[in-house]
């Protein structure tokens, strides 16, 4: 047996206490494999979505055979508990013990903008899509980028479409969820409606999560409006849905679902409750571009029915990450920021440039009409997009101001 | 009045056999998909709703059978744990018996729509669920307060040990109780299907809500159990009416402000 020198024990011992420390992890991770990590909820109130979220991500990464620039992608994923608390714990674990440089998610605004910050203090490149205007807004910074639509393009696409189809529907009662992505789709709404003449006769905000629906309804209907209209989301937006039409103010009223995630809700409508709604989403699977109908196919073959907002944008962001990593012919982070600013592809929900100066995706925004029950071609042929629109956020409203350095 | 009924259900099963069931929001879960397959299969609505509750009293009967009697000897923290663990495994045998994608399910058509009463606007459905959850609790007190079962619950719930020593059958007592706590979870549920739709997660919300009531209510009192969910229904009600954004809040608030003053609960004495 070779015995140990001094040196040879020290070396080892070296070796041992930075692995103790998670640097030749680190290390390694850098310079063989590039690591992006999922930032999904598997718990909390957006559980349900966090699988989807997985789904569209994996689907976007095995196109590419799990390979950017040469090198190998280690797909990780953390669960956010829809928490900011444990979101940044876990994206900061991720970062410093896995070497993750690209992050992707989360799901909820509000939890979104703490990992923001996050990206921001490790540097690490954050693509998120949701219904904040702040990331990139009045918080954007070099790190972070948006990938839906700005709440802007998302209102004046809806409250545009609606008041041509509608012209007489001018009492709006709004039913809005009191975070981040109600409060800017809400400005929006009615910033855009002014311009409709659109008397907003009540504005009732519900807490995330919110189950019990009915005493919201009373108060709609008491305010005797032309049309409802919810800027929430998730199970929230399906609740309020049910209970609305529970109490006979749907099919008679239109329902507006401002920023819906599309299939995932309107699965869980019966088609009586479905009647005479408007449902408006940064994706919807009948959208007419190469990249969605590949997509759409082969989502449907490997899970079974079309994919909503959720692995749609999931699937999204991870596409304009990598196209950012080819155009920069770097996996640098700091090479895929700058590829990434002034971005411009043909992708998923058709053309999309990354704004440089705030890093918003431009790009559309779709609005459809369920159909009647008998008009369906099958369970899943929920609607019609009725209409797309990309007006991006006028510069008066731009909030981000500088989007710093990095 | 669902408060309520979830609230009796749970208080039966914490009194009599002296746990906190974690699994009765999967009960109440299991309730409410349980009436969804069985409108699927038999297509009456009335029917499924008499038969969801009694399937589930019937799990009620199998979980205290098979899975909590033989850890009376080892002691409440299993008893505890495997409860928690029930709710956990009943949640996820939801999601692949069902599906991870919530669903709807429509009142019967006699019942869709709303009625106009004079001051304000008011589901049919939930008019029904009113009156049905209020003959159910009414129902349940009868039982607990004028049969020679519920006395035996009762007094089970008050001391254990002696009802045995009077030669009555504790644990045949132990597994109706969980069955009718079940039972009453199950059929909570199965009305709130059509209010609030089915989702695997639809227990822990009211699960919550259940222990806010059992502990307002007193630990075990059934009268307490009925006037702590009819107290948090109502101040729920209220305040969404003048605050919406605060009517969750007021659940615990309530909750806290009776304990501040009575820690003991409403109608406890422990």
């Amino acid at each position: 047996m070779r015995g140990y020198t001094r040196r040879d024990v020290l070396k080892l011992g070296g070796v041992a206490a930075g692995a103790g420390l998670g640097f030749p992890a680190v290390l390694r991770a850098q310079q063989k494999e590039v690591v992006m990590l999922g930032l999904w909820s598997f718990t909390g109130a957006f559980s349900d979505v966090g699988p989807v979220l997985d789904r569209g991500m994996k689907l976007a990464l095995d196109e590419r055979g799990m390979k950017v620039q040469g090198k190998s992608i280690k797909y990780i994923t953390r669960d956010d508990e829809t928490k900011a608390g444990s979101a940044t714990r876990r994206a900061e674990e991720a970062v410093d013990s896995d070497g993750a440089k690209f992050i992707i998610g989360p799901w909820s605004s509000g939890v979104a903008l703490a990992v923001s910050e996050v990206a921001k203090r490790k540097k690490v490149f954050h693509y998120f899509s949701g219904g904040t205007e702040d990331i990139a807004g009045a918080r954007c910074h070099r790190y972070s980028f948006q990938w839906a639509a700005s709440p802007y393009t998302a209102a004046k696409t809806v409250v545009d479409t609606f008041m041509q189809a509608n012209p007489k529907a001018k009492r709006w009662h709004l039913l809005v969820a009191d975070y981040a992505f109600g409060w800017s789709v809400e400005k929006y709404v009615k910033e855009v409606g002014k311009g409709h003449g659109i008397e907003f006769v009540g504005a009732d905000r519900h807490p995330l999560g919110e189950r019990e629906f009915s005493n919201y309804v009373t108060k709609a209907a008491g305010n005797k409006p032309d049309v409802v209209v919810m800027i929430n989301f998730g199970l929230d937006a399906v609740t309020g849905a049910r209970e609305i039409f529970n109490f006979g103010l749907t099919p008679k009223l239109p329902l507006i679902m401002t920023w819906s995630s599309g299939v995932e809700e309107l699965v869980q409508l019966a088609p009586e409750i479905r009647e005479n709604l408007w449902v408006g989403s940064n994706f919807y699977y009948t959208a007419d571009t190469p990249v969605a109908r590949e997509f759409v196919k082969s989502y449907q073959t490997r899970f079974g029915g079309p994919p909503g907002y959720a692995p749609a944008a999931a699937y999204g962001m991870t596409r304009m990450t990598l196209a950012a990593m080819d155009k920069a012919r770097s996996t640098e982070v700091a090479d895929v920021v700058k590829a990434c600013e002034g971005l411009e592809v043909d992708d998923l929900v058709g053309r999309m440039r990354v704004e440089p100066k705030t890093h918003q995706t431009l790009r559309p925004y779709f609005f459809m009409r369920c159909k009647k029950k008998d008009a369906m071609k099958g369970p899943m042929d929920f609607a019609d997009i009725i209409a797309t629109g990309s007006t991006p956020l006028p510069v008066e409203y731009a909030a981000c101001k500088d989007i710093g350095s990095l | 009045m669902l408060y309520a009924l979830m609230g009796i259900g749970l208080s039966i099963i914490t009194g009599v056999l002296n746990i906190p069931n974690f699994a009765h929001g999967a009960l109440f879960a299991l309730g409410a998909y349980f009436l969804f397959t069985l409108i699927q299969l038999l297509g009456n609505f009335w029917l499924a709703l008499l038969l969801a509750p009694l399937g589930v009293g019937l799990i009620g009967v199998l979980i205290e059978y098979g899975g909590i009697r033989p850890l009376y000897r080892a002691g409440h923290d299993y008893q505890l744990l495997l409860t928690f663990g029930l709710s956990l495994i009943v949640t996820e045998g939801i999601i692949v018996v069902w599906s991870p994608v919530g669903m709807s399910q429509l009142p019967p058509p006699l019942l869709r729509g709303g009625v106009d009463l004079g001051i304000t606007f008011y589901p049919k459905y939930r008019l029904f669920v009113m009156v049905a959850a209020a003959l159910l609790v009414l129902g349940a007190w009868l039982f607990l307060e004028r049969t020679r079962y519920g006395a035996i619950m009762r007094a089970g719930i008050e001391d254990k040990e002696m009802v045995s020593l009077l030669g009555i059958d504790i644990h045949r007592l132990f597994t109706a109780a969980f069955a009718l706590g079940a039972y009453l979870a199950g059929i909570a549920g199965a009305l709130t299907a059509p209010i609030r739709g089915l989702s695997p997660g639809m227990g822990v919300d009211m699960l919550g809500i259940a222990f806010v009531v059992v502990a307002l209510g007193g630990l075990g009192n059934l009268l307490g159990a009925i006037a702590a969910g009819l107290l948090i229904g109502v101040a729920q009600a209220v305040v969404a009416a003048y605050w919406t954004e605060a009517s969750t809040v007021v659940i615990y608030a309530v909750m806290a402000a009776v304990l501040l003053v009575r820690p003991q609960g409403l109608f406890g004495i422990r």
